[in-house]
């Protein structure tokens, strides 16, 4: 039976004509970490598109799949935990998705370890009335731990078609296609309707068994080596050094070396240059494109040669944490530093983004459960996390220096950020919410999803950072030739030279900061090449920058998430610290006689 | 042993112990509900993993980090007499 024929059974669904009109929709829905995006992954093959859904930043993918003979649109939503009471903006949306106009039929995924928690959404998702699918999925981990589930009788008990599946081998996928025509409204028993807890629980019962487990002790011996203190801080210690590595070294150095220097400056840049002499007549119109300030020469250039090589190092680092699910088990030990400072342990997820990308960071602090949690974790972002251009230029320049000047750079900052979370927590109003966090198991994740990851990103990345380089360049220019730029050095200049202690040529940069923090950042790395500035300047001149305020396309994602008043605030706030904190880092070290 | 003996709050057992949810306070609903959802719910067995620096517990095969003051909410019944 093919999907359009499901939903004639259902007695609200419109016409067989206009079913035509638009191909079938299928949502996956389920808990999060059970599985969806391997399995979207197997019933689509490799075609998908991501979009917003509309008026949020919750993203969706879509793809193509073959289901009885017909194509039909498969909709993977985020992960959820509930489908009633208060939901998350997530919930919110894939709650929405579930409109009788949007979807035709649900295919639910589940973790067969965690049937009860499956069929709590079960149960919930029957009082939406759409026809189902309920996918059991990673069963091969679930035998591992001793649960057997009686799928056919849970079948009969619901009414609705149960498959088994290990999406990550494709197991039991083309059970799960033939058995999308045979969705079904579940039915529950009346008695209990509504108390969705009563009903999994008796449910699971009823069709689970639990045998004597049998392996999954390298799984759990591994998840206690990471979360116990004694074991889990060195190795901590290990996963940040092997960032370093991969991102800093790799992404930073290796990386950029080849693109900038291999790519940009012996082939597009000069091609470029060649092209457009010859094609533009206009002196000004060439000096834009391919000039000092050029949108090719200098725009084009920092978004994709320096940038986007750290950018993606650091997504697919990124990517390779979250899917192996270790990044909410560094939520325990980070969680009661992060109650002192208002927030909770959850916190930590947008702070690690944020080594990445600032912007993004800011994006994800939604997921935070309170409007002051979000306004904190913003500010701190703005404030104190580095992102992967600005490290790059740390450790570039720095690690040149000494040891003791990026131990003296990153003890400032963290302080700071420590000192402005606690009072923050203290003064903006509101509460903080409580840390409950789900544990996803330890995985070895899979490459492919990894790289599906990180290109979604990196097209994150392309499609709204680089116009904002663009932007930024193409300002630059304007100010330089209305010589305004000269004029804003001259403001700065007392504050930089007199305040700092830096040269003067630092103002510049500074300038270029504002607009653009990795922008000042590289400008940093070119005074220091030049040796312009010595071992305290150096270490002023960083910690300015990275407690300084964010990129314009950071400080547009603060609008847009906490709007222009508190933005503007933070902005201000962030500002004075930076220059407050630089100056006295400067007569402390000065009137100490430090030289690194 | 009377069945008051055998109940705990969750905040109280040491690792490794293990036991049967009978109560998860109301008195924040918003938590109880997040609990709930979380399949934190009475009759689901738990067990204790850890309790510094975070309270770590499995419930069900769903493994769960939680702050001190959740863990008091959640009363448990445990196995032995």
């Amino acid at each position: 039976m093919s999907c359009a024929q499901a939903a004639v059974r259902e007695s609200a669904a419109p016409p067989v004509l206009t079913l035509r009109s638009r191909p079938r929709r299928i949502a996956l829905v389920g808990n999060a970490n059970v599985g969806k995006s391997v399995l979207f992954g197997r019933l689509t093959g490799q075609y998908a598109v991501v979009s917003n859904y509309p008026g949020t930043t919750v993203s969706l993918t879509k793809g193509r799949m073959m289901a009885g003979g017909e194509v039909c649109e498969l909709i993977d939503t985020p992960g959820v935990t509930a489908l009633e009471g208060a939901l998350t903006e997530d919930e919110l949306v894939a709650r929405r998705i579930l409109d009788p106009g949007d979807t035709d039929v649900v295919i639910q995924v589940a973790d067969a370890r965690n049937l009860r928690r499956g069929l709590m959404l079960t149960s919930q998702l029957s009082a939406v009335g759409r026809p189902m699918v309920l996918v059991l999925n990673m069963t091969d981990e679930a035998r591992v731990h001793g649960i057997v589930i009686d799928a056919d009788g849970l079948s009969a008990r619901l009414g609705i078609p149960v498959v088994e599946t290990v999406a990550t081998e494709g197991r039991g996928i083309a059970e799960l296609r033939e058995a999308i025509g045979r969705a079904a409204v579940p039915s529950f028993d009346a008695a209990h309707r509504g108390d969705h807890a009563r009903v999994a629980h008796d449910l699971a019962v009823a069709h689970r068994r639990q045998r004597r487990r049998s392996a999954a002790r390298v799984q759990e011996r591994l998840g206690r080596l990471v979360r116990e203190p004694l074991t889990g801080l060195p190795i901590l210690a290990l996963v940040l050094y092997g960032m370093y590595l991969a991102v800093g070294v790799f992404g930073a150095q290796t990386l950029v070396e080849l693109v900038e220097a291999g790519l940009f400056e012996r082939v597009i840049n000069p091609g470029a240059i060649a092209l457009v002499n010859r094609v533009v007549p206009w002196a000004i119109a060439r000096d834009f494109l391919v000039g000092e300030y050029g949108l090719i020469t200098m725009g084009l250039t920092y978004a994709m040669a320096i940038v986007l090589p750290v950018v993606a190092t650091f997504f697919f680092v990124f990517g390779f944490l979250e899917d192996s699910g270790y990044i909410p088990r560094l939520a325990i030990f980070s969680d009661r530093i992060f109650r002192v400072m208002g927030l909770n342990g959850k916190a930590v997820l947008p702070m690690v983004l944020g080594l990445g990308c600032d912007t993004m960071a800011t994006m994800t602090t939604r997921i935070l459960g309170t409007p002051k949690e979000r306004l904190i974790a913003v500010l701190l972002l703005a404030l104190g996390i580095p992102c992967s251009a600005q490290l790059a230029t740390i450790f570039g320049i720095l690690g040149g220096v000494s040891f003791a000047a990026l131990v003296t750079l990153f003890g400032v900052v963290l302080t700071q950020m420590f000192f402005v979370g606690f009072l923050a927590a203290r003064a903006i109003p509101g509460e903080r919410s409580e840390f409950i966090m789900e544990l996803p198991p330890l995985r070895l994740p899979q490459l492919g999803n990894i790289i599906r990851k990180t290109l979604l990103r990196v097209r994150w990345y392309l499609g709204e950072a680089v116009p904002l380089f663009l932007i930024g360049t193409a300002l630059l220019f304007v100010l330089s030739k209305a010589g305004l730029l000269t004029r804003l050095t001259d403001a700065a200049e007392p504050v930089v030279a007199g305040l700092l202690g830096l040269p003067r040529d630092a103002a510049a940069v500074f300038v270029m900061g504002f607009l653009r923090r990795d922008y000042g950042a590289a400008g940093l790395f070119q005074m220091s090449k030049a040796g312009q500035l010595d071992g305290v300047q150096a270490v002023v001149a960083l910690t300015v920058m990275t407690l300084f305020v964010p990129c314009v396309a950071n400080f547009l994602m603060m609008v847009k998430e906490q709007g222009p008043k508190a933005a503007l605030r933070i902005l201000g706030v962030v500002t004075v610290i930076a220059l407050g904190t630089g100056a006295v880092l400067n007569a402390v070290l000065r009137g100490l006689n430090v030289s690194f | 042993m009377s069945r008051s003996e055998r109940t705990h709050r969750l905040s109280a057992l040491g690792p490794g112990a293990r036991g049967r949810i009978v109560r998860v306070s109301r008195e924040n609903p918003d938590r109880a509900d997040r609990l709930m959802a979380l399949g934190v719910t009475p009759g689901a067995v738990v067990t204790v993993l850890q309790r510094f620096p975070g309270v770590v517990f499995l419930c069900d095969h769903t493994e769960l980090a939680v702050e001190p003051a959740v863990a008091r909410a959640i009363v448990v019944e445990t196995d032995e007499a």
